[in-house]
């Protein structure tokens, strides 16, 4: 071929290279770099390049890969193409690839596309010498393929979007075209809100195949959007449609457009329906549920109330209102000054803790202007505004005193069961423990809450007690409702067996009445057990000695009634126990005491007395005893008569030794006084022949002789006055005298008698007694010879009579020695003498005031004294005035 | 001729302390321990009978009483000596003109003798 074109010049055909208007670029076949070797003035246009930069360079240097544009990889391309060059020989071209240029002076690409032709210059040998690169720039016929290739793939996607979305639409859409709306379009939501399907739509007359719709001014909705071209929009319009094989209402929002033609003339409708049936639904069910609330919260007392965090305005419902004693609605300060203060720091609190928390809970007392005192609990839910800032608080209100007093029964219920002595716990239907007490929980020996609701009912039990757990107790219980009785437990630690009485119940649940759990009461029997040995043997042991005490020892009634007698009295008697109970004890009293000692004991009985009586009791061998009895009177806590506890003591020897006592006493006083009566008439007779005889000095030492011998008669005399007082024999010979006339013959006799104290006499009118004279006398003798003992300080003793109450009225005055305040009891009791270190002073055997005071007691009278220690005595005694009335 | 009192007491001294009161006053005095002889006295009857009431043995009441039943013996009176007082009344019971108890005043006895002879 190069021969046939030899006649152009090599510079010719470097022109016509040069100018060709197909850029062409010649390359080495040295791969990867590619050394451009020459380049066309058209190449050089189309790339904005200039042969200095391009001529000796390796191409991919010279146009390096655009670092934006990795995908069209076209490094990799023009390579794989120059190679297919090289290695075919042949011709080789690229369409349509995307090179990019790099816009001179710049970092820039410029986005191109070519259609590039490589083809391979042969050498003489046929091997590649090198190669023409000859690129055509079709960017801008790229471009337009481009763009068209995706206008028409956009409007398909378009077309394709619209109908699917119209297809999916969640709204039912149609086209109902012409005057007798024939569905020409439905989505399957519309036909799925009908209850039909779209081949039953499609084609028909809308309102034929919604039969139940004609007539309800459907047809005329739609003509009128169809005739003039206002929409219509309606909602929660009321629908009669046959659906899942009934007729029901369904609530739709309905659109209705007019469908327009190209040219704008109104075909027909397009409908657009939701269902809203649900919402409609939902929206009456939200307004009867607030309703029912409204009407709850009246009943149960819960008030309502909306409190704008922002203005502190607040809303109540009546029974708020109510809650804080108002009739109506009132400001929210108001409600406020109601609460007690106790609960404003409360309220402060939960208040302030609400925003963080969202809901406001707080319990305070609110008090009503009558001082009434109720509980409230208030309750709340937070709302925040967009900023998340707190603006609302609605809640409730409820009266929870009846709650609250429910709650403190409760507590104090919880209080009492836990501090019960006695186990209380409730278990499970499986019989674990799922409440135990602290009792129980030390009786049983529990040391966690694990081993409470883990142990078994059997560890709890001894041993041999299982089996009738298990088929009397716990089935006695399921059916009857209880079971009662003593069980033996096991200690969970010690493993000791011991007694409790154990109470059983079923607890039902109170709405069906089934059982739900076991309640347990038991109490540990060792310390009843034990005290009841304790009492055994207490009682035992008090047997023992009330049968060996040598007592006799009885109970009585309140009546008087004998309950109890002791061995001892048995034995002495030998009438058995129950023939003394009642009034058979009497059967032992010596007949001739019977009459007295039930008298005495009945008397005292009724009395209420201490009792004390003698009485003789006929023992057993035939021999006759004599007893004291004493009883003292028992009372019950409450103060109620029971009857006596007493004793009987056998006092026949101390009785038998008084006698002997008192025996020899009376005879050897009797004895005592032939002998002094012998040496009183001696004395006498020798006084008078000595006086006879003038031996006047004799005379008179024998008449003190006589005197000595009076005193000697009179203690004698006393002693046997003592036997007879003991022994009740002492003998009174009342008869009529005058008082003060006696009085004032004793005192001059007594008068004669002492010569240091002065007699003095304050005698007021007295009048007659009836009285043993001489024993009477016998007192006042006594009382105003003790005054004159008692006071060898003094010289004067005063003896006063009056009258009084119809009593006469005897005191006789000393200013001796005087009795301290302790003794002046003991002054009449028998053998008393005054004490102290002057006792031995003062002679005396001590009766004369004891006999004074029997003789005054015996004639009815009263004896007494009153003293001051060291200033003198007054004693004093009173009779009765029998001839008052007479004697006035 | 002095009066005759006739004292019957079991007591030696006392017999004797009375008698020789009663001879120092003018009387002419008997003495008797024994109270069976008063029983059997048939003549030379005292002008007056001291009786002792409690003579051993016997009760000086009984001793009065048959004194007072007999009529040869119930003239002559009697007063009853005694050691206790409270048998005044039986002895005056017992028929005694008079009554009086040991140890008495001498002027006592003298008394009731003259009230009676």
């Amino acid at each position: 071929m190069l021969s046939q074109i030899s006649q152009i010049s090599l510079a010719g055909y470097q022109e016509i290279f040069k100018n060709s208007p197909v850029a062409m670029l010649i390359m080495d076949i040295n791969t990867p770099v590619f050394t451009i070797l020459d380049v066309n003035d058209a190449y050089l246009s189309s790339t904005n390049t200039n042969r200095q930069t391009l001529v000796g360079r390796g191409v991919f240097a010279a146009f390096p890969a655009n670092p934006t544009d990795e995908e069209s990889k076209n490094i990799e391309r023009a390579i794989f193409s120059f190679e297919q060059t090289i290695n075919t020989k042949k011709p080789h071209a690229m369409s349509n690839y995307r090179y990019d240029i790099p816009v001179r002076g710049t970092n820039e690409f410029e986005e191109r596309y070519w259609t590039t032709t490589n083809t391979p210059v042969l050498d003489e040998n046929e091997e590649v010498k090198y190669f023409i690169h000859s690129p055509l720039d079709v960017t801008e016929l790229y471009k337009a393929g481009e763009r068209e290739r995706k206008g028409a793939e956009a409007l398909y996607s378009q077309r394709q979007q619209l109908y699917s979305t119209f297809m999916q639409a969640p709204v039912g859409i149609a086209i109902f075209k012409g005057s007798e709306y024939i569905t020409e379009l439905i989505n399957p939501p519309l036909c799925e809100l009908y209850g039909k399907t779209v081949d039953e739509m499609l084609g028909k007359n809308v309102f034929e195949v919604l039969s139940y719709t004609k007539g309800l001014g459907f047809e005329e909705l739609v003509d009128n959007v169809r005739l003039t071209g206002i929409p219509f929009r309606g909602e929660g319009i009321a629908t009669p449609l046959f659906r899942n094989g009934k007729l029901e209402t369904a609530y739709l929002n309905i659109v209705y457009e007019p469908f327009r033609e190209n040219n704008g003339s109104i075909s027909g409708v397009i409908a657009v329906a939701i269902e809203v049936t649900e919402h409609v639904n939902a929206k009456k069910a939200i307004e009867e549920a607030e309703e029912r609330s409204r009407l709850a919260a009246d009943a149960i007392g819960l008030g309502t109330y909306d409190l704008n965090l922002l203005t502190g305005e607040m809303v109540t419902s009546k029974q708020f209102a109510c809650i804080f004693g108002f009739e109506d609605p009132v400001s929210r300060a108001e409600y406020v000054e109601r609460f007690h203060k106790d609960g404003l720091e409360t309220r402060a609190k939960a208040l302030e803790e609400a925003p963080k928390k969202g809901k406001l809970l707080y319990e305070a007392r609110v008090i009503w202007p009558d001082k009434t005192m109720r509980w409230t609990r208030i309750e709340g839910k937070v709302y925040y505004n967009t900023e998340g800032k707190a603006n609302r608080v609605i809640g409730t209100v409820l009266d929870i005193t009846e709650q609250k007093k429910a709650r403190e029964e409760q507590q104090k219920l919880i209080t009492l069961v836990s501090n019960s002595v006695d186990l209380m716990s409730v278990l499970n239907l499986d019989g674990s423990n799922s409440y135990i007490n602290e009792a129980g929980r030390n009786l049983m020996g529990y040391n966690t809450d694990e081993e409470v609701s883990a142990v078994p009912l059997t560890e709890l039990h001894a041993p041999e007690m299982i089996d009738f757990l298990r088929n009397e107790v716990i089935p006695t219980v399921m059916e009857k409702g209880n079971w009662s009785g003593k069980m033996m437990m096991r200690h969970l630690q010690t493993n000791e067996i011991f007694p409790v009485y154990k109470n059983t119940i079923r607890i039902d649940d109170p709405v069906n009445g089934k059982p739900i759990n076991l309640g347990v009461v038991m109490r540990d029997m060792r310390p009843e057990l034990d005290a009841k040995h304790a009492l055994a043997n207490s009682e035992e042991l008090l047997r023992n000695i009330t049968s060996a005490a040598p007592t006799g020892l009885w109970m009585s009634d309140e009546h008087g009634a004998i309950t109890y007698v002791n061995q001892s009295w048995i034995d002495w008697t030998g009438i058995s126990y129950e023939d003394h109970m009642g009034a058979g004890w009497l059967k032992s009293i010596a007949e001739e005491d019977k009459e007295m000692a039930s008298q005495k004991f009945l008397k005292d009985s009724t009395d209420r007395n201490l009792h004390e009586t003698e009485f003789r009791i006929n023992h057993a061998d035939g021999t006759i005893h004599w007893c004291i009895a004493t009883g003292k009177p028992q009372y019950c806590s409450t103060g109620v008569f029971l009857g006596y506890i007493g004793a009987c003591v056998d006092i026949t020897e101390q009785k038998n030794l008084q006698q002997q006592k008192d025996d020899f006493i009376g005879v050897a006083s009797h004895e005592l006084k032939t002998p002094v009566t012998s040496i009183k008439a001696y004395t006498q007779v020798l006084e008078r022949m000595l006086k006879k005889n003038g031996e006047t000095k004799e005379a008179e030492m024998i008449k003190r002789m006589d005197g000595q011998v009076n005193r000697l008669t009179s203690l004698i005399g006393d002693l046997l006055d003592v036997t007879k007082i003991n022994s009740g024999r002492l003998q009174f010979n009342d008869r009529e005298f005058d008082f003060n006339s006696f009085v004032r013959e004793l005192i001059e006799d007594l008068q004669r008698t002492s010569e240091k104290h002065r007699l003095v006499e304050n005698l007021a009118q007295t009048g007659v007694v009836f009285s043993d004279k001489e024993r009477i006398g016998q007192v006042i003798t006594n009382l105003i010879t003790n005054a004159v003992k008692y006071s060898p300080n003094s010289d004067k003793i005063i003896i006063r009579t009056s009258v009084k109450d119809n009593e006469v009225n005897l005191s006789v005055q000393d200013f001796g020695i005087g009795i301290s305040k302790d003794k002046l009891d003991k002054v009449f009791e028998q053998f008393y003498r005054v004490s102290g270190n002057m006792q031995h002073t003062f002679p005396g055997l001590g009766l004369g005031l004891y006999i004074s005071s029997e003789i005054i007691k015996r004639e009815g009278g009263r004896i007494w004294v009153t003293s001051i220690e060291g200033e003198g005595s007054t004693f004093c005694f009173s009779l009765p005035l029998k001839k008052l009335a007479e004697e006035l | 001729m002095p009066k005759r009192i006739l004292i019957a007491d079991d007591d030696p001294g006392i017999l004797d302390a009375i008698g020789i009161m009663l001879e120092f006053e003018g009387y002419e005095v008997k003495c008797i321990t024994n109270c069976a002889s008063l029983l059997t006295m048939e003549s030379n009857f005292p002008d007056l009978l001291l009786l002792d009431i409690w003579m051993s043995g016997t009760d000086g009441r009984d001793v009065c009483k048959q004194l007072k039943q007999k009529t040869s013996t119930n003239k002559i009176p009697i007063v009853m000596i005694s050691a206790s007082k409270d048998i005044q009344c039986s002895a005056l019971q017992a028929g005694a003109d008079d009554f009086l108890a040991k140890p008495f005043e001498m002027d006592d006895l003298l008394e009731k003798i003259e009230k009676y002879i």
